[in-house]
């Protein structure tokens, strides 16, 4: 009943992916605030997979890092809100990350399939 | 982490509240827009509010997250303890105020003595390599500085090439003439190199040169920055003017810098220029400093000098034979053996101040701990970890250190201000007192060592204490602690307590002895004063000696005046060694010190007659040589000569006058009690009493008894003098009580600064124990209730108490004395005439703190005496 619990995201994002994933999506999609780059990732992983609120930490990290930059703008409700947006370094970030990714992936992939 | 991000994360810890409010709008926005999207897929208004946050998940743990994630956890979480525990504090005012005051007693006494000891002992000297300036002596036997010879001075600046550069001093004093009286300076005749071996610049003008110290030079002289200011009013064309010393123009060619020089009490400088007459291998009078060159130790500067003599045997006086010749670090001169002693023991006696003062608020935060088991019982079922409790409880701690750092160090600077007029005086010259850095990180140091004496432990226990309670459930706190763990540190701090006491005790009765010394003169009615015989009026024995005569005989009429006589040296003053005299028959010389008076020295000063005559008016230049011994050398004298009593005897003396060795012969016609000279340490030397007016000397002390005041008695011998040479001021004036009291002065202040650390130390520990003392009363209220309801007498109760508080005083009061032993070697040289194991000191202050430990338990005694069992039992039931 501890209030940590609820802060754990539920069917659970592989770890360490959650910063590729906001990076990419700003890649794709350009500039959002948080609430789009929520609803970007739910559209592509599954509403299961992510407390939307779990994003903010994560973004305050990469905002940290010099990988996104901000800026305030307005929402479609007429609200003030942060716009989050790729930073150069944060480009190469995410080539670096996804670079990262793909060969973690064939490593256990290949480990997966090896036969004896 | 990036270095970047990790800045960020620090800057983040003071933009807290402005990151807090950003994230709240964003967290605001996003439900909104939630809200809309669910709204338009067909939810209803409530329904749509409620998806949006269960889509977003727990807002508060996030928020947690964020801020872990942006500030540096551990920063954050000391912050938000301290503010915490600033808050806690506030609430109990006078638990802090009690707290702080304790450690800032303890804190400022520390920073306020190693003040002292830093400006001291570890401060270096304001002149550049100070390493390298160096004194040489001549050492007659080890331990023994002596001065040295024109030709010796003159081998070793000609030969030491181990030195940079070489100077020989010699200290005297000058008439500077302003218009009105003439003004006695203190006055330093040196050899040219003498500012080289400093390495210093002048403020003004040049030091002195090659050509000044050639004989027959122009008279020239530097200027102290305080004689500049002083008496040419700081003027920059002052380089332009001559000064009127000894009725001689000097061309004034420089100043010295402010600082070190100025707390020199020099005046002038004049060239110090050899005549023919001062070149000798006998005649011991010049003071030498010198620079080693660099990277040449004083071992091998030593060694070079000892070798130059050693090859010119032949020069060497005979009973210089068994001589050596040392070169000591000017640190080491300048800091004598008994200011460094005393430091030494108010560094310790204030050390054990503050461990005490730790032991105190250790006490204090520990009861604090016990009313808090709650407290700490309830944050740990929820969850906190048992390190973080312990954290919030030293970091609690640590506040009311750093804010006991603080006021300890007001309260240190306000000591060394109001101090330092009085440490003038006792302190070396060289020595600035003040608080610079190395006070501010002493300080800081000894409050980070107060964190983890005082406040470690408690913590670490409470927190015990909490997780007892917390696996016990919270219904009842734990049973009543044992309070072994307070008990002992009162008996503690009740055991350094004795230890002070003990050692103030000691340096009173230590005290009292010095100034219960018979000083071997009157001290009533006695006015001295010092004068100067200028070398160029008074060149020769005859002219000094006809002013003696003078000047005596003139005061023996003077009204006002009882009695009058001149000297070297004053009573209970140091007296120069030196002097030699031959016993008939004996080839072994003795070494005397040698005292010339006139007019009626023993007469006035009461010093006893024991056999023959005293030294009177009568005694004129040209009569018979005579000498007059104390009782110590006519001891000497006896033991040695193999005669039955020195009075008759004929001796022959060998001393200086006038930059000239003599050797007389001369008859004793007398033997007096011995008058004390200076430390009263060491036991009376042998003295030899010559008439002033046969080994006439310039440097003269008068002393004047007076049935008027002293000031009429001033006023009658300016007139005599003005009578005998107008040219010569008077100095120096001061009564015999206050010569006393300079020589016996510097014992009293051990005795001082230990009575004061061990008065505050008995204060401290009788406050712990009435503190441990009460809170067991109040903790056994219950016990006692039923005892007395069970028909126990109130008196039993009392007893038991006070046996309480007895014991815990006996045990400390038993490691106290334990503790006196080992501080006993310590304290020894600074002690006078009592043993550093003096019984009857031991018992009065085990009696003292038994004493302060029964009063200590008298109020908590009264309160268990007046329990109410009828109310304690109904309240607990």
């Amino acid at each position: 009943m501890s209030k940590r619990d609820m802060s754990e995201p539920k069917a659970e994002l592989p770890h360490g992916t959650l910063d590729l994933l906001i990076l990419q999506t700003l890649q794709t999609l350009g500039s959002l605030h948080g609430y789009g780059i929520a609803r970007r990732i739910e559209q592509l992983a599954g509403t299961e997979r992510l407390s939307q609120g779990a994003i903010y930490p994560a973004l305050i990290r990469l905002e940290q890092q010099g990988w996104i930059g901000t800026e305030w703008g307005m929402s479609e409700t007429n609200r003030r809100v942060k716009i989050y947006a790729l930073t150069k370094a944060g480009v190469a970030q995410l080539q670096l990350e996804v670079q990262r990714w793909r060969q973690a992936t064939a490593l256990v992939a290949r480990f997966v399939e090896a036969k004896s | 982490m990036t270095p970047r991000r990790l800045l960020r994360r620090l800057l983040a810890l003071f933009d807290a509240r402005r990151l807090d409010d950003e994230l709240d709008a964003e967290i605001a926005a996003h439900l909104e827009l939630a809200e809309r999207d669910a709204r338009a897929a067909g939810l209803s208004p409530v329904e749509a509010r409620r998806e949006a946050r269960r889509r977003f998940g727990g807002v508060e743990a996030m928020k947690d997250e964020h801020r872990d994630t942006r500030g540096v956890r551990w920063l954050d979480t000391v912050a938000r303890d301290a503010r915490y525990g600033a808050g806690a504090l506030r609430r109990e005012p006078t638990f802090a105020a009690i707290v702080i005051g304790v450690l800032a007693l303890g804190i400022g006494a520390n920073a306020a003595t190693f003040t002292l000891f830093s400006a001291v002992l570890l401060k270096p000297m304001p002149f550049d390599d100070p390493d390298r300036i160096v004194q040489v002596w001549e050492a007659p036997r080890p331990g023994v500085s002596n001065a040295t010879t024109t030709l010796d001075f003159l081998d070793w600046q000609r030969l030491g090439t181990a030195f940079e550069a070489v100077a020989a001093e010699d200290s005297g004093a000058m008439a500077l003439e302003t218009g009105g009286d003439p003004v006695r300076l203190a006055a330093k005749r040196v050899t040219v190199d003498y500012f080289r071996v400093f390495a210093t610049r002048p403020a003004l003008g040049r030091f002195f040169g090659e050509p000044d110290g050639r004989p027959g030079a122009d008279p020239v002289v530097i200027l102290s920055h305080a004689t500049w200011r002083t008496f040419f009013g700081a003027s920059p064309g002052v380089l332009r003017e001559r000064a009127l010393l000894d009725g001689r123009p000097h061309q004034i060619i420089g100043v010295l810098p402010a600082g070190v020089f100025e707390q020199d009490e020099t005046a002038v400088y004049t060239p110090l220029v050899f005549t023919p007459e001062q070149s000798s291998r006998e005649i011991h009078w010049l003071t030498v400093s010198a620079r080693l060159g660099p990277g040449v130790t004083r071992e091998r500067a030593r060694d070079q000098l000892r070798a130059i003599r050693a090859a010119q045997p032949e020069v060497t006086p005979v009973f210089k034979r068994e001589w050596t010749i040392e070169v000591e670090p000017l640190s080491q001169l300048l800091v004598d053996d008994t200011l460094r002693r005393t430091l030494i023991v108010a560094c310790g006696a204030v050390l054990l101040v503050l461990l005490i003062a730790c032991a105190n608020v250790a006490n204090l935060l520990l009861a604090r701990g016990a009313t808090r088991t709650k407290e700490l019982a309830i944050r740990i079922a929820i969850g906190a970890g048992r390190g973080r409790v312990v954290a919030q409880l030293v970091i609690e701690g640590a506040v009311l250190c750093l804010l006991g750092g603080a006021a300890g160090l007001l309260l240190a600077w306000w000591i060394v201000t109001a101090a330092t007029p009085a440490l003038r005086g006792l302190l070396p010259p060289s020595a600035v007192v003040s608080l610079d850095w190395r006070v501010l990180l002493f300080t800081l140091a000894v409050t980070f060592a107060t964190v983890l004496l005082s406040a470690l432990f408690p913590a670490w226990h409470a927190s015990v204490r909490g997780m007892t309670a917390a696996a016990a459930g919270l219904g009842r706190g734990p049973s009543a602690p044992r309070a072994y763990l307070r008990k002992a540190i009162v008996a503690a701090e009740v055991a350094m307590s004795v230890v002070l006491l003990c050692g103030a005790l000691l340096l009173a009765q230590s005290l009292g002895n010095l100034l219960r010394i018979d000083p071997g003169v009157r001290l009533d009615g006695l006015v001295t004063m010092s004068l100067d015989l200028p070398a160029r009026t008074y060149p020769s024995r005859e002219r000094a000696a006809q002013f003696t005569e003078a000047l005596a005989d003139g005061l023996a009429s003077a009204p006002g005046v009882s009695r009058a006589s001149l000297t070297t040296f004053l009573p209970m003053r140091w007296v120069a060694n030196g002097e030699v005299l031959w016993l008939p028959g004996v080839e072994r010389p003795v070494r005397v010190r040698f005292k010339r008076v006139a007019g009626d020295y023993f007469d006035t000063l009461d010093i006893p007659l024991i056999a023959g005559r005293g030294i009177t008016r009568g005694d004129r230049a040209g009569g018979p040589p005579i000498a007059v011994v104390n009782q110590t050398l006519a001891a000497q004298i006896v033991t040695a000569a193999r005669v039955p009593r020195p009075v008759g005897l004929t001796v022959r003396l060998q001393y200086v006058t006038f930059g000239q060795a003599v050797e007389t012969f001369a008859e004793i016609v007398g033997v007096i009690q011995s008058e004390r000279t200076g430390n009263p340490r060491v036991p009376d030397p042998p003295v030899l009493y010559v008439p002033l007016t046969q080994a006439p000397d310039p440097r003269l002390k008068l002393i004047v008894r007076s049935d008027a005041s002293p000031a009429a008695a001033l006023g009658a011998v300016r007139g005599v003098l003005r009578a005998v040479d107008p040219g010569i001021p008077v100095a120096d004036v001061m009564t015999m009580r206050e010569v006393h009291d300079r020589t016996y002065r510097g014992a009293s202040r051990p005795a001082w600064t230990f009575g004061m650390f061990a008065a505050i130390a008995i204060l401290l520990s009788t406050l712990g124990l009435y503190g441990v003392l009460s809170q067991s009363v109040a903790q056994q209220r219950r016990e006692l209730a039923v005892r007395l309801a069970l028909g126990a007498a109130p008196a039993d109760l009392v007893r038991r108490t006070v046996a309480g508080a007895l014991r815990l005083v006996g045990i400390g009061a038993i490691a106290g004395l334990g503790g006196a032993l080992a501080f006993a070697p310590v304290l020894r040289g600074l002690l006078y005439g009592v043993s550093a194991l003096d019984p009857r000191v031991l018992a009065a202050a085990v009696a003292g703190i038994v004493t302060t430990g029964l009063a200590a338990a008298a109020f908590p005694a009264r309160r268990a005496a007046r329990v109410e069992p009828a109310l304690v039992l109904r309240d607990d039931a």
